[in-house]
């Protein structure tokens, strides 16, 4: 069935095509360029990455150097439940952190029924919509970014890209050289709806609550703009 | 001789403007031309009213007959085509012969269209962008309390926005009330307030109640196809609120009943 | 209660005589037009954005065939089947087989208006399986027995309290009260959280294809969609063949145009891309994933002078600003897609001979054009539908010999000028006193909403011709 589908439609397509070859049709996508994007709140990169976490609901930490961030995440995670237990990926930049500087306990593997809070490493962060960006790998399950109800996650300053095309340039070279993933995320915030009467609500389906710690030589004026924001946004 | 002039002697540098006077004005309110060829005069213009003018074919196209239309519309190019400039106190007739003729006629016809195009202006928008028209007073007490309708045609096809509201103050000295969502259709949409008549009594209804809410004394627009509609509506429910074209507010011409009014 | 295209001037009255409904459709249209304006006032490159993607729209349109075959050829390369449906009924049996090949029991399903069209979910039901819609708006028409009134928020015509009401039917609340908002998004996260665990097979839509790369990009801000696509064992992406763009950043340059436009939202919350099973050494995600590819007359359309319609992004703007969509709803439309889009997508997938009054709902008000963010003259579609319903005679005789009437009487002016002058002197005198009439014979549509205002005393033509005179005895 599906085979004669498949001729008929394309038949009836290439009627309506223009039936260019090949590199005509590449070439004229080339000569149409990139998509303009929005103008950054402020021109610092790690400003405007911050100030847009925020306006996505989300809360932020900057550290600068991984025994902070753990300490970061400890301290988040004693906040909110009075226990310094997450779930992690098997992601090796994860599994080399100093977690007990801070008494943080990880564990390594998928979340399950009953874990309220997972980590994951962004391969990168998009100033332009305050997402980071995750891929699919046991380095970091998909559950971990879905299923939690809080979801933290770590974003190296020298990963953040300015705009949404800079990060597919990013990711294009990452999948020509280690493969494509069967999942690309773009994360921009706590789960949330507008669904009923139009009134936003958190935590839909996902997480209630979304906490990204940026790491790395931040200027201050940005970490003074993560520290002032009110920490129990979403 | 089709044309008359309305005065003898032009001096040379005088814009020469011919009348499109829409249908609606012809038939439901000459006060409405005659406002505006005072006002064209006014700002110095040599007003001529072509005389074999009917109607720009906005019924038959908006119901997608572009059979009929397209004769209509090769009638009005032939009519105005010779004028040095058209002006129309209506921005959806001007919209017609602007937007939709050059996309309704081919060849040699789409030509024709496009340079007409390029000189009609709607009666606002020649008043203000391009006659340049000198602040004065035309009669109305400016304590007249004034809210105007957006007609979407106008709004949408012709970019008329802010030169009523800038008339309205520089001729008459009044500030538009403005009503909320100004900018949202009344409902009369042609042939469309008669096929889905209770879809555009709600819409009808909401707009009167916007404007009725504004407090204003007189709703003025510049298509008289949506003050026909919403006048209509007012006096059904006999709220009293005077609907008027702007060309008559502009004019000074108050003696003139309001649309539905009687007299 | 099912409503049909061809009634929708019925649907419409229905509508209208529910006020509470119709109250909350316009606060929310009000609404919608507020922070659309908003997000996109704040966003100065809009308008050259619009048309950056509208040539890559036109351009992918234009390949089509190259680009739904490159599409193909990276899907299978990624791991995934690649099917196609020619109509609604096998696109519905192709996701049938897949789930039965599985011996699926319950499905997992994220938003997709193109199985709305196709009457998916009825059709899996009645073969026995449990379809659960998990975008919550989506899951309360569907405990509801609706059908979406938006294809954006699907639930957008009930209240909280109506949806209050239907969890305390239909979910075990006991004590529990669910009085504020997030109480009842909490009772729906729990039930679908349940379900989401046991489903085999998550069927989502897709936003757009990604030609160069063979992924589909999906945009939500419940994340819904990817507990669908990264917990059941098995995907199904389903979607319509017209959705393909030629790189990844094409398909995120479409994102923004979509979220500023759809919920006023500089960008929604996840924005993610898939493609293909589980890899080696992952722990989660599915063993098997399908795109299932819809035509339904799409490739007629793309040979037709209706083309730009596929350019469409479903953001809805256009029912959000379409004042005829606010006064009556999605329902009245009698169709998946409603407003402005529906009207004009509905007779093209379906027959204009079944639906020919919706592109007559719209007063050529433009204001859908003016927000389309895909740029498709929409009123100018509707009217030419309006042409093709004249050709094909299904407009009321009345309004076709009456139109033909005033344009023959409009190419004769003097016939024209004599006629009128004397109707309109009648007119006048009938009327002048109290101003209009409330009836008048064949104005029953206008004058059952409004009276008909009185004509001054003669035409213009009329006055004008005897001031003329005068000037020239003189």
């Amino acid at each position: 069935m599906s085979g004669s589908a498949r001729s008929e439609i394309f038949s009836r397509l290439r009627e309506a095509s223009r039936g260019e070859t090949e590199e005509n049709i590449q070439r004229e996508r080339l000569s149409l360029g990139s998509a303009p994007s929005p103008m950054p709140p402020t021109p610092e990169n790690c400003q405007a990455f911050i100030l847009n976490v925020l306006n996505n609901q989300g809360s932020v930490d900057c550290v600068s150097n991984r025994s902070e961030a753990v300490k970061a995440i400890a301290h988040y995670l004693y906040t909110h439940f009075h226990n310094y237990r997450l779930v992690a990926g098997n992601d090796p930049r994860l599994a080399a952190m100093p977690w007990r500087d801070a008494g943080v306990l990880p564990r390594f593997g998928s979340l399950e029924a009953g874990e309220p809070v997972a980590l994951s490493f962004a391969r990168l962060g998009v100033v332009e919509t305050g997402a980071v960006v995750t891929w699919t790998s046991k380095a970091n399950p998909a559950a971990n970014n879905f299923l939690p109800e809080h979801h933290i996650v770590l974003v190296d300053k020298n990963d953040l890209v300015p705009t949404m095309e800079q990060a597919w340039e990013r990711i294009n070279h990452a999948l020509e050289t280690t493969g494509r993933p069967r999942g690309i995320n773009f994360i921009a915030g706590p789960s949330s709806t507008a669904d009923i009467e139009g009134e936003l609500v958190y935590g839909a389906h996902g997480p209630h609550r979304w906490h990204v710690v940026l790491l790395g030589d931040i200027p201050v004026d940005a970490q003074n703009i993560a520290r002032a924001a009110p920490k129990d946004q979403s | 001789m089709n044309e008359q002039h309305h005065d003898q002697s032009p001096p040379p540098q005088r814009m020469r403007v011919s009348l499109f006077v829409t249908c609606l004005a012809d038939l439901f309110r000459p006060s409405v031309a005659f406002a505006s060829i005072k006002l064209l005069e006014q700002a110095g213009c040599e007003v001529m009213v072509p005389l074999q003018q009917t109607c720009c074919g906005q019924p038959a196209y908006n119901s997608g007959d572009y059979e009929a239309t397209v004769p209509l519309a090769q009638q009005v190019i032939a009519l105005l085509e010779t004028a040095d400039y058209v002006v129309v106190p209506s921005g959806s007739c001007a919209g017609m012969i602007c937007h939709h003729y050059p996309k309704l006629l081919q060849g040699e016809w789409r030509d024709r269209a496009l340079k007409l195009a390029a000189k009609t202006f709607e009666l606002t928008v020649f008043l203000k962008d391009i006659a340049r028209i000198e602040p004065q007073r035309n009669n109305p007490p400016s304590t007249l309390s004034v809210t105007y309708h957006d007609s979407c045609a106008g709004l949408r096809e012709m970019s008329i926005k802010e030169q009523p509201r800038q008339l309205l103050r520089e001729l008459c000295g009044i500030e538009i009330n403005e009503l909320e969502q100004s900018e949202v259709c009344c409902g009369f949409g042609g042939t469309f307030c008669a096929k889905m008549p209770e879809i555009s009594g709600k819409m009808v209804n909401d707009k009167l109640d916007h404007a009725l809410a504004t407090g204003a004394k007189i709703l003025a627009g510049g298509d008289l196809g949506c003050l026909l509609n919403i006048a209509g509506r007012a006096q059904r429910l006999g709220q009293e609120i005077e609907v008027r074209h702007i060309a008559e507010l502009l004019s000074g011409d108050m003696d003139t009943s309001p649309i539905g009014e009687g007299r | 209660m099912e409503q049909h295209s061809d009634t929708f001037l019925d649907n419409a009255s229905e509508a209208l005589k529910n006020t509470g409904q119709a109250e909350r459709r316009d606060k929310i249209a009000l609404f919608a037009s507020q922070i659309r304006t908003a997000a996109i006032d704040s966003f100065e490159g809009f308008d050259d954005l619009r048309h950056h993607v509208k040539k890559i729209r036109q351009h992918s349109l234009d390949n089509l065939d190259y680009y739904l075959s490159q599409f193909e050829k990276e899907a299978v390369h990624n791991g995934n089947q690649v099917h196609f449906a020619r109509d609604s009924e096998e696109f519905n049996s192709l996701v049938l087989d897949i789930c039965q090949q599985h011996d699926a029991r319950r499905i997992a399903k994220g938003k997709s208006i193109v199985t709305e069209e196709t009457g998916l979910n009825s059709f899996l039901q009645s073969a026995g399986l449990n379809v659960m819609e998990t975008d919550l708006g989506e899951y309360i028409i569907q405990q509801a027995g609706e059908t979406p009134s938006h294809i954006v928020s699907p639930a957008l015509h009930k209240s909280a309290n109506e949806i209050r009401e239907l969890f305390q039917q239909k979910h075990d609340l006991g004590h529990r009260e669910l009085q504020k908002t997030s109480d009842l998004v909490a009772e729906a996260r729990n039930v679908l959280r349940e379900h989401f665990l046991q489903a085999e097979v998550g069927v989502i839509g897709a936003n757009a294809l990604i030609a160069e790369n063979g992924y589909s990009m999906l945009v939500t801000n419940e994340g819904n969609g990817d507990l669908c696509a990264n917990l059941p064992k098995v995907l199904i992406i389903c979607t319509t063949i017209d959705r393909v763009l030629p790189r990844a950043e094409d398909a995120t340059a479409m994102s923004r145009l979509l979220a500023r436009s759809a919920t006023g939202q500089p960008h929604s919350c996840y924005t993610s891309f898939y493609s293909g099973p589980r890899r080696e050494g992952e722990i989660d995600g599915p063993l098997e994933t399908h795109f299932v590819l819809l035509d339904n007359e799409r490739s007629n359309i793309l040979s037709s002078d209706y083309r730009e319609i596929l350019e469409c992004i479903r953001c809805g703007a256009c029912l959000n600003h379409c004042p005829i969509y606010t006064s009556v709803g999605g329902h009245a439309y009698g169709s998946a897609y409603s407003g402005p889009i529906g009207s004009v997508l509905t007779p093209l997938l379906t027959s204009l001979e079944q639906s020919h009054l919706l592109p007559n709902a719209c007063t050529s008000c433009g204001r859908c054009a003016e927000v389309c963010p895909a740029n498709i003259p929409l009123p100018d579609l509707l009217r030419d539908l309006r042409h093709e319903e004249g050709i094909k005679k299904l407009s009321a005789p009345r309004w076709r010999y009456g139109l033909k009437l005033h344009s023959w009487l409009a190419r004769h002016p003097s016939i024209y000028q004599t006629l009128t002058a004397t109707s309109i002197r009648i007119l006048h005198r009938l009327g002048r006193k109290r101003g209009g009439f409330s009836r008048l014979p064949f104005t029953s549509g206008w004058t059952s909403q409004r009276d008909f205002p009185a004509p001054q005393e003669n035409t213009f033509m009329q006055l004008y011709k005897a001031k003329m005179k005068q000037n020239n005895e003189r």
